[in-house]
Order: C-alpha cells, then sequence, then structure tokens
C-alpha cells in the first residue's frame, strides 16, 4: 500500500461543542486528519475521548461546530440534511457496536435498507443483498431475523448493510464491543479483507489498541478531543 | 426511495402493531360510518320528501284566494306570506272568475274549495272530518292516489272516497273489504226561521234548538294510501272527498270558517279558495301574474319548496356536525398511534437515517401509515354505515308497518357518499398524520442510535 495515494478523507481543525447546562464542553477540539484512500486506520483511546463523535462526524451522522470535513473531494461539512443522507447513504458506510440492525426486518431486509432509499428495484436489490450476504459468509443465514443470530453473525450482516450502496469508505465504531475475543478477532479480520481485496478504506474506532495493531496502516490516539499520537505499526 | 417501497414499509409496521392499528382504524371505521348513515338519512328524507312531493302534484298546483283574503291558514296569527300588491278587495271567486281561471293557458283544471264538517260514522264508530267537495277531473287525476276500490266516474255518482287512516280509526283494519260498504256522513245546519224565534229558555231546554242535523248514506268507492310523507294530504288536506253532484244535496251550513262569514258580512259571496292544477310546472309564473291581474291572491308550494330545500340543506349541516365529532375524536386517535409509533420505533428512525434515509423517506413512511389506517378505517366505516342504516330502516320499517305506513327508504346512498366518505377519511388521516411524520423526519440519528 502506497502512502501518496491520493486523499479520501480531509479533516481540518474538527472541533464539536456541547452545551451542558450552561458549560461549554468540547467533546472533539480542533482535530485534524488526512486519510488516504484504501488505508485502515485505527482510531483509540479511552472512552470519553472523543472517538465516536470524530466518526459521527465523519459519517455525515452529525455536524461539526467548527472545521471542515471533505471526503472524496466533497465538503461534507457544508452539506444540508438532504445532502448528508445521499452523502450516508452512498460514500459512507457505517457499522456500530450495538449491531443496529432493525429486528423485525430478516438479515436479507436488513441489507436491502440502504438500497431501498436508493430506489434501486426489487429484484436488483434482493439481488444484490444477497451476493453481500455471501460476501460476508452468510448467505445461508438470509432469512433469519437478528435474533436468531449470533452478536458476529449480525455484525456480518450490518458490515454488508454498510456496503450495500458501493462506499469507498467505511466507518467501524467500536465493531467488537460487544463482542467474545475470537469472535472480535473474525470480524477485524473481516474488515482487514475487505480493506485489502477491495482496497475499501477502513476508520475503525476501537478502545482495544491490541486487536487492531496486526492490520491498522496507523493508529491515532485521542484523549480529551485531541489528537495526541499517531503511530504507523506496518 | 420507490412509491411501493414506502407503502410495504407503513403496511408492515401496522401489521406488527396489529391491536393498535385495528383499535385506531376502528375509531375511524365508528366517525365514518356515523358521517355515512348521518348523511345518508339527510338525503334519504330529502328523496323522500321531494318524491312526495313531485309524485303528488302539489308542486303543480296554486292555491286562489279572493283578492284581500288572508291564506286559510290553522294558526290566524301567523299567515301565511305571498300576499301580492295587486290583489283588489274587491275581486270576488264567484263562478264567473272560476271559469276565467280555467280559461289560463296552461291551466289544466280550477275547482272551488268546498268543504263542510260533518261527522263520518261507519260501523259503529264516529269521526268528525272535514268533507271536501271534489270534482271528478281531479279525482280520476293521479292527485288522488286510489290504491283499492276506484275514483267516481262523474261529478254525479254517489259515492265517495275516503283516506285509509280515517278507515283505521273507525275500525275498520282492511280497507279493501271496506270497498263498497256504506259510511254514514252527518252535517249540521241552521233553521233560519227557528233562529228568529230563538229565545235562551227553548235553546237550553233543547227543544226548538235552530241546530239541524241530517244524516246521508254513501257507499265507499276508494280507500286512498297513507304515505309517511304527507301522501294522505296531498289533496285536499280531507279524509273525505265527496263529488260535486251528491254535495249539492247534503244540506250544510253555508260556510266552513268564521272568515267566511265577515265576507258575507261584507257582502262579498264568493269561495273561499279555488285550486288550480297546471299541466306543467312551467306554467307556473305565468298562470300566477295572469290570476293576479285578476285581482286575486296565490299561493303556490313550489315557493315553500326552495325554503325546505334550505332546511334540508341545515339538517345535512347538523347532521354532518354530528358525525365531525365522531371523526375529531378518530383523528386525534391516528396522532396520538402516530406519536407513541414514533416512540417506539424511535431507534429504529435512527438507523434507516444512518443507512441514508432522507427526511423525506421518513416522512412519506409514517404519512403513508397513517393514511392507511384512514383508508382501511374509511372502507370499513362505509360497510358500518351502510349496515347500520339498513339495521335501523328494518326496525323503523317494522314499526311504522304496524301503523299502516307502507315501506320507506329512509336512507339514500348515492355513490358519491361512500366515495365521499373513503376520500374524507384519507384526507383527515393524512391530516392527523402531518404532525407525526415531521416529528419522525426531524429526529436526530444520533441521539436515536444512543436511545434504548
Amino acid at each position: 500500500m502506497s502512502t501518496n495515494a491520493p486523499l479520501l478523507v480531509e479533516a481540518k481543525g474538527l472541533t464539536k461543542t456541547y452545551l451542558v447546562g450552561d458549560v461549554r464542553v468540547a467533546a472533539l477540539d480542533g482535530v485534524t486528519l488526512a486519510v488516504p484512500e484504501g488505508r485502515f486506520v485505527a482510531v483509540t483511546g479511552a472512552s470519553g475521548s472523543g472517538k465516536s463523535t470524530l466518526l459521527n462526524l465523519l459519517g455525515g451522522l452529525d455536524t461539526p461546530s467548527e472545521g471542515t470535513i471533505e471526503v472524496g473531494g466533497a465538503l461534507v461539512s457544508a452539506m444540508d440534511r438532504e445532502a448528508l443522507a445521499r452523502y450516508r447513504r452512498f460514500a459512507a458506510g457505517m457499522i456500530f457496536q450495538s449491531f443496529n440492525l432493525v429486528a423485525a426486518r430478516t438479515a436479507l431486509e436488513n441489507v436491502e435498507l440502504p438500497l431501498i432509499f436508493a430506489g434501486v428495484d426489487r429484484k436488483e436489490r434482493k439481488h444484490r443483498a444477497a451476493e453481500l450476504l455471501d460476501q460476508v459468509g452468510l448467505a445461508q443465514r438470509a432469512n433469519h431475523r437478528p435474533p436468531e443470530l449470533s452478536g458476529g453473525e449480525q455484525q456480518r450482516v450490518a458490515v454488508a448493510r454498510a456496503l450495500a450502496n458501493g462506499p469507498r469508505l467505511l466507518l467501524a465504531d467500536e465493531p467488537t464491543g460487544n463482542l467474545d475475543s475470537r469472535t472480535a478477532r473474525e470480524i477485524v479480520g473481516l474488515l482487514a479483507g475487505l480493506n485489502r481485496e477491495k482496497a475499501l478504506t477502513v476508520i475503525m474506532v476501537s478502545h482495544e489498541e491490541s486487536l487492531v495493531r496486526e492490520y491498522a496502516h496507523e493508529i491515532v490516539r485521542l484523549k480529551d478531543g485531541r489528537i495526541v499520537a499517531t503511530e504507523s505499526p506496518a | 426511495m420507490r412509491f411501493a417501497d414506502a407503502v410495504e414499509f407503513a403496511l408492515a409496521s401496522l401489521r406488527k402493531r396489529r391491536l393498535r392499528t385495528f383499535l385506531t382504524a376502528s375509531g375511524v371505521t365508528i366517525g365514518i360510518g356515523a358521517l355515512v348513515s348521518m348523511i345518508s338519512f339527510g338525503k334519504g328524507m330529502q328523496k323522500n320528501v321531494t318524491q312526495a312531493f313531485k309524485a303528488s302534484d302539489l308542486f303543480t298546483t296554486i292555491m286562489v284566494m279572493p283578492g284581500g283574503a288572508e291564506v286559510p291558514s290553522a294558526d290566524p296569527d301567523r299567515q301565511r306570506p305571498s300576499m301580492k300588491a295587486t290583489d283588489r278587495p274587491d275581486a270576488v271567486l264567484d263562478d264567473a272568475s272560476v271559469a276565467a281561471i280555467s280559461k289560463i293557458p296552461g291551466v289544466q283544471t280550477a275547482y272551488p274549495d268546498i268543504g263542510f264538517p260533518a261527522m263520518v260514522g261507519f260501523a259503529g264508530k264516529e269521526e268528525f272530518r272535514l268533507v271536501q267537495v271534489v270534482p271528478f277531473v281531479v279525482a280520476a287525476s293521479s292527485a288522488l292516489k286510489i290504491k283499492w276500490g276506484r275514483a267516481y266516474g262523474s261529478d254525479d255518482e254517489e259515492g265517495v272516497v275516503v283516506s285509509r287512516s280515517l278507515l283505521r280509526r273507525l275500525g275498520a283494519a282492511d280497507p279493501a273489504a271496506a270497498v263498497g260498504k256504506t259510511i254514514r256522513i252527518t252535517s249540521v245546519s241552521i233553521d233560519i226561521g227557528r233562529l228568529a224565534t230563538l229565545n235562551l229558555g227553548s235553546l237550553l231546554s233543547g227543544e226548538a234548538s235552530p241546530v239541524a242535523q241530517a244524516t246521508y248514506e254513501f257507499p265507499i268507492l276508494g280507500v286512498t294510501e297513507v304515505s309517511a310523507f304527507g301522501g294522505e294530504a296531498n289533496l285536499t288536506e280531507s279524509a273525505v272527498m265527496i263529488p260535486p253532484g251528491p254535495a249539492k244535496r247534503i244540506k250544510r251550513l253555508p260556510f266552513s270558517s268564521v272568515w267566511d262569514l265577515f265576507r258575507m258580512r261584507d257582502g262579498r259571496m264568493g269561495y273561499s279558495a279555488v285550486t288550480v292544477k297546471l299541466g306543467s310546472l312551467r306554467d307556473l309564473n305565468s298562470v300566477r301574474s295572469r290570476i293576479h291581474d285578476l285581482g286575486f291572491a296565490t299561493f303556490a308550494l313550489a315557493d315553500q319548496f326552495e325554503e325546505i330545500t334550505r332546511a334540508f340543506y341545515f339538517m345535512d349541516m347538523i347532521l354532518a356536525a354530528v358525525g365531525m365529532i365522531a371523526i375529531v375524536v378518530a383523528a386525534l386517535g391516528i396522532v396520538n398511534t402516530m406519536v407513541m409509533s414514533i416512540l417506539e420505533r424511535y431507534r429504529e428512525i435512527g438507523v434507516m437515517k444512518a443507512v441514508g434515509a432522507g427526511d423525506g423517506d421518513i416522512r412519506r413512511i409514517f404519512f403513508f401509515e397513517s393514511g392507511a389506517i384512514g383508508l382501511a378505517g374509511g372502507l370499513a366505516g362505509c360497510v358500518l354505515g351502510w349496515a347500520t342504516s339498513l339495521l335501523i330502516n328494518r326496525v323503523v320499517n317494522f314499526y311504522l308497518a304496524r301503523q299502516g305506513v307502507p315501506f320507506i327508504d329512509y336512507f339514500a346512498f348515492p355513490l358519491w357518499i361512500f366515495l365521499g366518505a373513503i376520500g374524507f377519511s384519507l384526507l383527515v388521516s393524512l391530516v392527523s398524520g402531518i404532525y407525526p411524520a415531521r416529528r419522525a423526519a426531524r429526529v436526530d440519528p444520533v441521539v436515536a442510535l444512543r436511545h434504548d
């Protein structure tokens, strides 16, 4: 992986403040980050260090108080609600610690969700969703609902769903937090595999540095909303 | 997001909460059902009354009164309107003027209203009634609905036509059997000779009373049917109709109301009223103006029909208002259900947003959900309203049948009632869905995803 690949994500001076009572609290305080295309970046730090806030901003779920975010040449920090929805739909896939699958829908239907919002027709999206489930190794569990799946399986469904509309960026917020260590390694392995084989850019938040050391091109350490260290283990 | 997908999302969510969907839709069903039966009742009444009026020729009837006379009214304090400035107090309704009116183009027949109070007896029972003298041409026309027997064949035939309700009061349950039987008419007259020699003593003792009674017997030729909508009073407001020939034989008072006495005093003897029948409603205004030119006052029911129509419009409004109360309650039920649904699906909304749902997509899903409740409630409400009306109709008719009223549809169901009800229900549910849908669309995904 060459380091002179073009930048996919470029965040400058990212600040996110919340008003708690009368006090202004900075969850993120001037974070600048550049991620070239095809990299696997791990963001680590203690809880409350601002990892999830950073990921929500990069994923277009939240908007920064200050600073800019550019992804693939588009200025995400300046987007309106509708443009952000499109950005989430097509450009940035997200997975979460608690999987966030819709319990009433089967694995296949969960993977279909982003395709439905993209207006893909029924036949095409069934086909694509089945293909994605096959990629994450869950072809035979397609018609099971989330409560019938193990934690690892649920997270695989979530990965398939995040990739449904073919984004170049995958954002993972503590994806292994609810999993046992063996399953956790499997999931990180899955993400690393996608990064390697499909040149998918992955930004993964984890408080367990040991878990990501093996695969991450870069480890960014956050503390109190600031980047305190950047390391390239490989 | 495609339309079909939004519908599928909405239906899936409704299916998941079956009981609540059912209960909410039931509220709409009851509201729409009430509205449908209320409006169909209003329309049914209107239809029945209009039909009864049209069938009874009342629209093509003009009542002509002497100039300066008020229209005879049961309550002298409440005179009917339609006095015209052209009325001449000296215009007298005599045979010459009746003949003149008959010659006006458009007039089918014109005949004087002659009636007298009499005691009507049949098989032992007696009733006090006004006997109306009705010429053959009118009795034989469609104005008189004779269901059993027939009308008299000429102005001189010996026989009368009575109403079924009179027969019932006189104890004859079977009108068909009464045809051909004899009815007694007892009239009252004043002996002018005795009136002159009258003193208080002889009056109190009862001897030498100037009042004389005479009883006449006539065969019943025909019986008219009772209708719930004024069919009985269609022609004459009377229960006994007699042709002019035999009427002449009956000794009776030369007046039927005190007003006639005033006219006699003024030396203006004439009929108190003349009934004019028109061939067509189109001639109404031209004939009336010709009659006014003769100096007479007229009264036509067609005038009042506009008022009746207005009254029905008003009645519709009240019935619809009652139905609306139920609709408003149902609409609040929809809002409540939808807001509850947002709270329950808070996290799901966050998930949908996280994977790319726009505000519009979320809005549409919730909007369609409340619309589906409204559509289902509207359809079921039409069935409920229709079924309820049918049941009420049966029950009411069952009781009225015992009183001799023929079967009548008290409810009318033109197609627009159903289409309107479904459309209205859909509209109400969509309006109810606006607030919940907007609220759902505004959900912040970051907050929603943290939500348990």
